[in-house]
């Protein structure tokens, strides 16, 4: 059962070419990583398939998709729960702040609802960015580099975090990196991208639920490798 | 403790050293009266009332034309700023009138609405409109993409845009503009008292001038002066009290 189809979608900015011609399929529930490096379309794949930008081609995703940016975009003039409880207007009030302590709770941070950002760590940023995202019960969820700005360690916890939400919230993920292992660790399937199409697809078939150990397999290595070099070789 | 000492120690100073020079027979004490004689003046006009009917003239002349002045300033600013019509239809008429010297358009302003508060309040709401629509218009331009795209995602309603996203995103620009046009307030309620008043401190300045009570005049002044850091200190710390979060914000 395909969530999102895509067919021959390009993106042009100001008479610049950002994609171009890309087909693209995720199943619903399914985890696909998009690994690329900087400059190479990602982001705009992303923002393409949230239809924030013009482009050309046929999407066929849900409406309600949700997002983490890259640069967290949560609100530094709400607290943690103003910024879950954003834009959730058509609720009653007790079932938003119903929807508000549940998000608090997921993102563990239920002690902290009352704090702005700036007085909150990167990892806790992110996992508002994250719960005011689930919040709004997207089909989609887009997720943009969203720990490229974390610490290696807390990048981990981060990780282990987004794959229990992931299992228990079923929701379909496209998620982009240039972090080949992140990639590898988290999703079902890579697509790399590379100057704006994709040139390699790659099936991960780790057992889950996944644990750090994976990250020492042969296997995983190999895989890296392989990615690293699909990553390279296409930009001769 | 030390550091209200520090504060105070340099004016105390500066007060000692105006008595000794003023007393000293060297300046002419009419014109350069000494500070017990400006406190005994300013002593005369708080209990004679004058300077309280002076002070409330001139703080609703200046509260209601800042209040107007900022009022239309962030409207417009946020408006240019965030929505291309409004940018390719009103800018350009915003910048022709934008160099007028506010004191230019005194005369005029007094034709049209008299020398009541009317024309005192419109040309300081005029000169302080522009500092604070400038900042409001290059605060909501600068707002980074992802907030506008993030608040597109979990809303539609453009009203509540304006009001949860672009406006507080363009806020320490406008406070930035609000503090100039305080400060511009203040030269614009003592321009505007100069003619064609009865009353505030910039009448009074300019009547103490002319009776030749420089004492008088010096304390009016000292208590225009006072009024304009109090009122900046007093609408920062408003500020920080209404938005609790300003205080993280770089600006």
């Amino acid at each position: 059962m395909s969530n999102i189809s895509i067919k021959n979608l390009s993106v042009h900015y100001d008479g610049y070419c950002a994609l171009k011609g890309l087909d693209f399929e995720a199943c619903k529930g399914e985890f696909v990583a998009i690994v690329g490096k900087s400059g190479s379309g990602k982001t705009t794949f992303l923002h393409a398939l949230a239809r924030l930008v013009e482009f050309s081609g046929d999407i066929s995703a849900p409406k309600n998709v949700g997002m983490v940016f890259q640069h967290y975009a949560v609100f530094p003039w709400f607290t943690a729960s103003e910024n879950i409880a954003f834009g959730l207007d058509n609720e009653t009030k007790e079932k938003r702040a119903q929807i508000v302590r549940k998000h608090l709770k997921l993102a563990k941070l239920e002690d902290k609802k009352d704090k702005y950002p700036a007085e909150l760590s990167g990892g806790q940023v992110q996992r508002i960015a994250l719960a005011r995202s689930l919040a709004h019960n997207p089909e989609v969820l887009l997720m943009d580099e969203p720990y490229g700005a974390l610490d290696a360690y807390t990048r981990d916890k981060m990780q282990q975090w987004l794959l229990d939400i992931w299992t228990t919230h079923k929701k379909t993920i496209v998620f982009v990196t240039h972090n080949i292992e992140e990639a590898i660790f988290l999703s079902d399937r890579i697509l790399v991208l590379n100057d704006k199409k994709f040139v390699g697809e790659y099936k991960i078939s780790f057992a889950r639920p996944r644990n750090e150990s994976i990250k020492f397999s042969p296997e995983f290595n190999k895989l890296r490798q392989q990615i690293f070099e699909s990553l390279n070789h296409s930009n001769n | 403790m030390k550091r209200f000492l520090w504060f105070i120690l340099p004016i105390i100073v500066l007060i000692t050293l105006w008595e000794f020079v003023s007393r000293s027979g060297f300046v002419n004490l009419a014109l350069f009266p000494p500070p017990s004689q400006v406190a005994v003046a300013l002593w005369e006009m708080i209990t004679s009332g004058t300077l309280f009917s002076d002070l409330r003239d001139s703080l609703w002349r200046l509260l209601a034309g800042l209040f107007l002045g900022s009022a239309f300033g962030v409207v417009f600013g946020l408006l240019t700023g965030r929505i291309k019509s409004f940018a390719t239809t009103l800018t350009p008429i915003i910048q022709i009138l934008r160099p007028l010297p506010a004191v230019a358009i005194m005369p005029l302003v007094i034709v049209w609405f008299g020398i009541d508060n009317g024309a005192k309040i419109f040309s300081i709401a005029f000169a302080v409109f522009f500092p604070v629509w400038i900042n409001a218009h290059i605060g909501a331009r600068q707002i980074p993409q992802t907030f506008l795209w993030s608040a597109k995602l979990f809303t539609n309603s453009p009203v509540k845009i304006f009001r949860e996203v672009v406006f507080p995103a363009a806020l320490p620009f406008i406070i930035a503009g609000i503090r100039t046009g305080i400060a511009i307030g203040f030269i614009m309620v003592f321009i505007s008292e100069l003619s064609g008043a009865s009353s505030g401190l910039g009448y009074r300045i300019s009547i103490t001038s002319l009776a030749y009570r420089i004492d008088q005049m010096i304390a009016a002044l000292i208590v225009l002066g006072a009024l304009g850091a109090i009122a900046d200190q007093l609408f920062a710390f408003g500020t920080r009290k209404i938005f609790p979060w300003i205080k993280f914000s770089s600006r």
